[in-house]
Formats: C-alpha cells, structure tokens, sequence
C-alpha cells in the first residue's frame, strides 16, 4: 500500500495560500463562527467523499451519489414526519442508501459493466423514480427532533460536525489498519494480482458500492436535516462536488492511492472557495470561473510536484518525525 | 489492429446487431403509441434536434476510444456560443464570429488536450475542472445577457431546410462521414485505437501518443464549438446556460453504440445507432405526452439493458 | 323593413352562435409546459391547470415538463408537440428568445401558443401572473419599511440568467433609483435552485457585510434558504427578508417572526387561469377589450401590449401573520 502525503501536502500548501490571501483582504474571514459555518456546510460533502475514496481507489466511480441523497432524503423526510424515531431515521436512510449501493456494485462486480455507465443509469432511472413516487411534492412541517439533528449541537460542536469527524476517523483506521481496507488498495492497483493473492475481487467492489451508498445515507443525517423543506430534486451536482473532492484530495483516479484524510481536505477546499470569495467581494458573474479554476491549479499544483518542479521534501520529512 | 469484436463470418460486430434489433421494436412500438411518429417529417425533426448532441457525440467517440473521457463538451457549446454572440454583438461580421466561436472552442480542446498530455492530470479531472471553467467563463463574458438578433442566413444553419432536409442534418453527415473515415481508413484513426488498447505498448511502437491526443481533444471542442453555433442558430440565441449536461448524453449515446469506455473499441456507425435509438425513443415517448421522469427511467433502464447485453454476448463469444 | 332587418341579424348572430358554440364545443389538446417538474410551485400551477379542464370538460390537458430548466429541453417538448398536432401550447418559458422560433412555427401550423409564468417573444397571449413592476415596487416597499431608506441589502436570485428574476431586479432598481437614492445592493448571489447553496449564500452575506440588513431572496427556494439562515444565526429581526415563495415554505418563518412579509400570487390560479385563456384562444373569443368568464375566478378583461394580448390576474399578493395559514400550497 502506497500512500501519496504529499498530495496532502500540496493542498495544504495551497489552503495556506489562499489563507493569506484572505488575512490580507478580508481579515473578517477569520472568526470561530465562520470556521463553524464551513465545517457544517462541508459535513455532508466529507462523509459521502470518504465513502467515494473506497470506491475509488479499487478504480471504480460512482456518479449516483446525487440522485442516491435525494432518495435518502426523502425517504428520512417522509418516516421522521410519520414518526418513526430517530435512530430508526438513520436506519431507514443508510438502508435506502446501502440498498441502490447494492444495485450498483452487483451490476458493476457480475454483470462487468463499467461504473460509470452503470451509475449513470441508475442515476436517471433513481430521479424517475423519486419523482414518480413522490408526484414531485416536497416535505414540510418536519418534526423538530429530525432537525434538531442537522442544527442541533452536542458539547459546543454542531452534530453534523461529530458525524463527519466520526466517519473521518473510522474511514483513516479502516483503509489503512484493516485487511479490507488494505485489499481496496490490491485491487485497485492490480485486480489480476489481487486475485491470485486470494481476494474476491468482485466482493470487494459490490462491498465499496454498498460502503457509499450507505454513507451517503449518513450524509443525508447531516443535510436534510438542517433544511425546512425536503426537495424532491435535491442534491443535484453533489456527484461533481464529491468527486471533486476526492480527487483533488489526491486519490489517484485510476485507482490503487488515496486516503480518508486527503478527501477531507479536498472537501474543505471545496466548501472555502465559495465563501472566500464571497469575502473577497468577487463578482457573482465570475465566481464559478474562479472555483473551477482554483480546482484546477490544485491539481495543476501537486502534478508540478510529481515532476519535481516543487520540492516539498522537507515538509514530507517533518511529516514523516510528527507521525 | 481491429478492436471491434466481431462474428466470424460477418464483419458486423455484435453490438451494433443488438442496436438494430432494440431500435426496430422502438420504432415499432412508438409506431403503436402515436399515429403522428412515422411521417418523414417526424424523422427529420428527430434528427434535427439530435444533430448537436450527435456533433458532440463524435468528438466523444475519438476521445473515448483513445480510453479518455471529456466532460467539458457542454460547457463548451456554451463558451462558443457567447463568444460568437459577444463578438457579432460588437459588430463582427457574423461568419467571422461563428468562425471564431468554433475556433473558441478548439482552443478549449486544445487546452485540455495539453493539461492532460503536459501537465499529466487525468483526463476525468481536468474535464471536470474545465466543465466549471468554461462555464464560468461563458457567464462572465457575457455577464448573464442573452445575445440575439442574428440575420435570417445565419439562422438557416439551425432552422433552415433544404428542400424536406434540415440544414444541420447535412453539416453533421459531412462530418460523420469525414470523422468515420478518419477513424476507419486514416493512420490517425488507428493510432487512436492503439493508444486506447495500450498507451504503453503505442508509445514504444513510434505512436506519438501526445500528439494525437491534444489532436483528439481539440477535435472534440471544435465539433462541441460547432455544436454551439449550430445551437444559437437554432434557437436564434446564445445564452451561457446553453449545452448543460449535453455531456452526459452524449457519453450515452457513445456507450449504447457499443464503445468500451476504458478503450481501444468503439465506432462512429455504433455511436450513430446508439443517437438514433435516444432520438427515437425520446420523440415518441415525447409525442404520446409521457412525462419527462418516466422517460428518463425509460432511457436509463435501455442504457443498462443495452450494456448488459453487449457485455453477455462478449463474453459468450469470447468463451466460445 | 326594419323588421327584415332585425329578423336577418338576428339570424346572422344565431348562426354565429351556433357555429362559435361548434368551435367552442369541440374538444380540444393542450399541452402544458412548466419550466421543470418537480418543485413545489409548479406542482401548484398543475393543480389549476387540471381543476380547469375537468371544469370545461372538453379540454385535454398534457401537463409535460423537463426535470431541470432548460430551454432546449422545453424547445424539444414543443417541436415535439407539433408533430402531434395539438390545439394548444402553453408554456413558462425558461428563455424569451430561445423558445421564440420553435412558438412561431407551432402558431404557423395553427396552433395557438399561451405563455404563461415566464413570457416568450412569440405568443398568442400571456396570462400575467402580475406584472414585473408591481413585484419589484412590492418588495423595495416592503424592504424599506422594515430597515429604512438607505439600505444596504443584498439579493439572492436563481440563476444569473433567469429571466423573470432579472426582470424583477431591474424593476426594483428602478424603484430605488427613483424614491430610494441613498439604498444600497452590496452584493447578488445567484445560487441556482438549490436550498443548500442558498442557504450558505446567506450565510456568507451576513457575514462578509456585517452591517447588512436586509436579504432579498427572489426564488421559491432561495427564500426559506436565506430565512433559515437568518434564524440560525439568530438574527432574526436584525436582518430582514423579503422575497418571493409559497406560503407553505414559508410560514414557519413568518410565525416566528423572521420573515414579515411573503410576495407572491396563487399558482393555483395561475394554472387555472392559463387553461380558460387556452379555450379562449381555440374559441376565437380573445380580443382587445374582450372579458372572458374563468370559472371560479369571475371575469377577466384582455388587453393588447408590446407582442399581442395579455390576461392580468392581479396585483401580486402579500403573506403575513395574517392570512398565512389559510392558504395550501
């Protein structure tokens, strides 16, 4: 198992940047509250990400994960306004989330279709779907204990905070301590090789499949629930955001590479341009131009590295003496 | 250096006799639903609505064949089109805008293709940076304004007819035509398949693979600039919101006509059966007044059925 | 021979009757365009449209949208609909211009085009929900009177490109710069229809300008978006929101105290409304100066503007503690 710190590195390198950036410009960006502010509103973003490095790392994708949280959301909507308890919420939301998971990883590991087709169908047929059943109608009048999750706080952290520091931290000890976690890796480099060294290889990705979807299930304690209203077409782009930050995160694309805390950190490079640059007084009509591409110099940043045209080799060394 | 899998004795492969089985119980079915489907001028209309996706479609087929993936096609339908609508607003005659909106959105392939063969990113990632950028970049240009006014033979590019046969269908089987021999008959053509089947082994065998790749992807924004102006004609305006999620039909399309997307397989005639079966299930679902979600999981559930099969039949005929 | 002559119109005006009631009995398809399914407000405006056509009787109504607001979609559900030669084509338009060509060929082939919600540069005949002016000047009103005269505000829109949101800030800049100089806009967010961004949008204003006072939120989610925000960071009754969504999303806010004021109109009506103007248009009774009779509704008078007639259904309706709880949708 090999794992690329100094993708983290760049990140961080280039977060520190647009850090001064906005000590320089908008020194008003720096309060606890803003800082609250993001992690909540990157919480949902991270958790689903973390579910989307398994997958991607055994060089699968999953790009369902939008129409999979407006499924999640509405079913969570619909039991917690008919009175079904909370933890059973949670339940109802990770089942529905590991079920679709369930579709896709069995289409994609027996009947060998490539992943993003397979999601790509399911992802239409989901919306059809959600749209059918539902007639398009919105939830409201959601109980307060259901929104008490998503605005709620537990010991001075708002709850959906805990949720994805909890994920975070299963999802490091997971890929890296246990033998699952470490056969992701194998079959992603080599599924071939994997293989012979005795993993089920098709296991291994209806497994990552159901891992997603089941954490998107969880994403969706940590979105819809701070929301009045649940929108049958919700989380539409959310596939792009989570990708995002999966690779920016310096999960290797084509598989093998990739670590829970890189996504994080791809998650929270997501979540701070948009409010740096309102900060930074940006124009509305430029800003998505702005987003993508400080994306872009991200990844531009960390393949410069790879050739060696920066050197953060003493960063990595005193990475290295922390660990 | 065939990479279509064929049947011994016919050199049709597989996939594409799939196609033409699922599009004739298409026709025939919608043929049941709507009385108003089987008229010529319900065809043409299919094929006029199909022709920029199916522009898109074609770049797509090279880029996927090559085993890449270009997801800023959207995006750049729209960027061109405000380009062109910017610079004719500003007084520009109107072919030379249109000119250099498809130049607009070579230039944009051009500069993927370079990010991804210079810069080494994957070509997944820098289209999805690109997808948001060229978006961007189309709203800051033309600060939200829609650009209109264009004069009637520039409106003929995308609601002219010549004679019953609409004007766009003929630019796109110019191009088809001159794509698929690019990509059947051209030394090029066979480059694009040996990159996709193994990159390595093309490299080490004298393909320049970086070369003929930024020629892919600027080949795909230039038909997707196309595409766009093709798109402002037909709609007699530019707007930046033009052309979104045009990506994903397209892939779909490119993925029904039986090309692999980790590639080295694929064809313009699959890619082209794959546009036709979409067109045509789409308008008749449309003319029996079937909602909108019904037809996406319609479609979704073809795309997954279609693939299934494919991927049965290979496998059969791999084994045997 | 005065008599002949009565005799001889009165027989001209039966027989006109007897072939407008031809007309006017003939059943008639009408294919109804929102600028997508699946959001709240346009489910509302098909609750209208199919309470007026059971009503009639003799209207089949096809109520077909695309699932995201595009413009080429909506082009390729009306090109569609002409092939399958229907009587009448009712649209919210996502674009003015963009739809234009595929109207003009439907009105060729002699089909009649309504547009209702969001109007297009070919029609018929617009049934105006209520016009962009009397919105604009609601809202800078409402505004005004909850934080004073100088401001500053921001507005969340949709997207940059929606064209009755554009409409609607251009008209309310025209408010301020005509009785409000000295009121600031410091900032336009445009986070699409989506509440999450919305919500973060507001988020960002309140604190990115720590003096501001007001949001004005133009969409129906953008609105309970920016009023949560609002809430959550407890400075409801410190920064006003006014904006533009259905009473149902809103009334949470409205009864604890955050929101004061909801603009909207009914979108039951509105539907409702669009589907008399489209038998109207069939019958061949709309006209310059002409009531037509929509049910429930009572009598409305036609009027000509800029492109052909219009239908007005009233000045745009405000929500409050009130009256908020008596309306569902």
């Amino acid at each position: 198992m090999y794992v690329d710190r100094g993708r983290e590195l760049s990140i961080i390198f280039f977060l520190v940047l647009l850090g001064v950036v906005l000590a320089v410009f908008a020194p008003g960006f720096y309060n606890p509250k803003n800082a609250s502010d993001i992690l909540v509103n990157i919480s949902y973003i991270t958790i689903a990400a973390i579910g989307m490095t398994a997958v991607i790392i055994t060089a699968q994708i999953d790009i369902s994960v939008g129409a999979i949280l407006a499924a999640c959301s509405t079913v969570a909507g619909l039991s917690a306004k008919a009175g079904v308890p909370i933890p059973l919420v949670f339940l109802y939301s990770i089942g529905t989330g590991a079920a679709i998971g369930l579709i896709n990883g069995l289409l994609v590991a027996y009947a060998r279709i490539p992943s993003i087709i397979v999601t790509l169908g399911t992802l239409t047929v989901i919306r059809g779907v959600i749209i059918l059943l539902t007639g398009g109608t919105w939830i409201y009048d959601l109980p307060a204990n259901f929104r008490a999750v998503g605005t709620g706080n537990t010991l001075g952290l708002p709850n959906p905070v805990w949720l994805m520091l909890a994920t975070l931290l299963a999802g490091a000890f997971v890929f890296s301590h246990t033998r699952w976690g470490r056969s992701l890796y194998a079959v992603g480099s080599n599924p071939a090789a994997a293989r012979l060294a005795g993993i089920n290889v098709e296991r291994t990705y209806v497994s990552v499949f159901v891992l997603v979807g089941a954490l998107v299930g969880l994403a969706t304690m940590a979105f819809a629930t701070r929301f009045t209203t649940v929108q049958s077409n919700t989380g539409q782009g959310f596939e792009f955001l989570v990708i995002t930050a999966v690779v920016v995160g310096g999960t290797n694309i084509f598989g093998g590479s990739g670590t829970a805390f890189g996504s994080f950190l791809g998650a929270l490079l997501v979540g701070v341009t948009g409010t740096a640059l309102t900060f930074l007084h940006a124009s509305a009509y430029w800003e998505q131009a702005l987003q993508g591409l400080f994306i872009l110099l991200a990844v531009a940043l960390d393949a410069a590295r790879r050739r060696g045209a920066l050197d953060f080799g003493w960063a990595t060394r005193l990475f290295r003496r922390a660990a | 250096m065939s990479a279509k899998p064929t049947k011994p004795g016919f050199n049709v492969p597989w996939s594409e006799v799939v196609l033409v089985t699922g599009l004739i119980i298409a026709v025939l079915y919608m043929n049941s639903l709507s009385p108003a489907f089987l008229s010529p001028s319900n065809f043409f209309q299919i094929t006029r609505i199909s022709a920029e996706i199916g522009l898109i479609a074609l770049g797509m087929t090279l880029v996927i064949i090559t085993g890449g993936i270009d997801l800023s096609v959207g995006s750049i339908l729209g960027l061109s089109g405000i380009v062109m609508g910017f610079l004719y607003t500003a007084g520009l005659n109107i072919w030379l805008a249109a000119l250099i909106g498809v130049a607009a959105g070579a230039l944009c392939g051009l500069i993927n293709g370079q990010l991804i063969t210079r810069a080494g990113i994957p070509p997944l990632i820098v289209t999805l940076a690109t997808l948001a950028i060229f978006r961007g970049l189309a709203l800051g240009i033309s600060q939200a304004r829609s650009f209109g006014n264009y004069p009637k033979e520039f409106l003929a590019l995308g609601a002219g007819y010549a004679g019953p046969i609409p004007t766009q269908l003929i630019v796109f089987v110019v191009l088809v035509i001159a794509v698929g021999l690019i990509l059947a008959q051209s030394t090029l053509g066979r480059f694009i398949y040996a990159i996709g089947n193994n990159a390595t082994a093309a490299r080490f065998s004298g393909v320049p693979v970086n070369r003929v790749l930024v020629l892919v992807y600027t080949l795909s924004g230039a038909l997707a600039g196309l595409a766009g102006v093709i798109f402002t004609a037909r709609v007699s305006s530019a707007r930046s919101d033009a052309g979104m999620g045009n990506e994903l039909d397209a892939i779909t399309a490119v993925v029904l006509g039986g090309a692999s997307i980790a590639g080295g397989s694929g064809s313009i005639v699959g890619t082209l059966l794959g546009l036709l079966l979409v067109g045509v299930v789409r308008n008749g679902l449309t003319l029996a007044f079937i909602p909108a979600e019904q037809q996406a999981i319609i479609i979704g559930l073809i795309l997954l059925v279609a693939v299934l099969l494919n991927q049965v039949i290979r496998l059969r005929t791999g084994r045997g | 021979m005065k008599r002949v002559f009565v005799l001889l119109s009165v027989l001209a005006l039966a027989v006109a009757t007897v072939f407008a009631l031809a007309q006017s009995g003939k059943k008639i398809t009408v294919v109804m365009i929102p600028k997508l399914v699946g959001i709240d407000y346009f489910n509302a405006t098909q609750k209208g449209a199919e309470e007026a056509a059971k009503e009639l009787g003799n209207v089949t109504l096809r109520y077909v949208g695309p699932t995201e607001a595009s413009a080429a979609k909506q082009i390729e559900l009306i090109e569609n609909a002409i092939q399958a030669k229907v009587d009448v084509i009712s649209v919210a338009a996502n674009d003015p211009k963009a739809l234009a060509p595929a109207l003009q060929k439907a009105r060729d082939a002699g089909i009649k085009v309504v547009t209702w919600d969001a109007d297009a540069d070919s029609r018929d005949v617009f049934t105006n929900q209520a016009t962009f002016t009397g919105i604009g000047e609601a809202l800078i009103d409402s505004m005004v009177d909850q934080i004073g005269k100088d401001g500053p505000a921001a507005i969340i829109t949709s997207d940059l490109t929606a064209p009755n949101q554009n409409s609607w800030i251009a008209a309310m800049k025209d408010k301020i710069a005509k009785a409000y100089p000295n009121f600031k806009i410091v900032d336009t967010k445009a986070p699409g229809e989506d509440q999450q961004k919305a919500f973060q949008a507001a988020q960002d204003l309140m604190k990115a300008y720590p003096d501001l006072k007001g949001i004005f939120a133009l969409s129906s989610v953008a609105f309970p978006g920016a009023a949560d925000a609002v809430k959550q960071a407890g400075k409801s009754g410190k920064v006003a929101v006014v904006g533009l969504s259905t009473p149902k999303q809103m009334a949470p806010f409205v009864k604890d105290g955050t929101v004061r004021d909801v603009v909207l109109w009914n979108p039951i009506d509105l539907g409702y409304l669009s589907i008399y103007a489209a038998r109207a248009a069939v019958d061949g009774t709309l006209k310059e100066g002409a009531k037509i009779k929509a049910g429930r509704l009572g009598e409305y008078t036609v009027t000509k503007d800029k492109l052909s007639l219009q239908i007005l259904l009233g000045k745009p309706f405000i929500f409050n503690k009130s009256n908020i709880d008596n309306f569902n949708f």
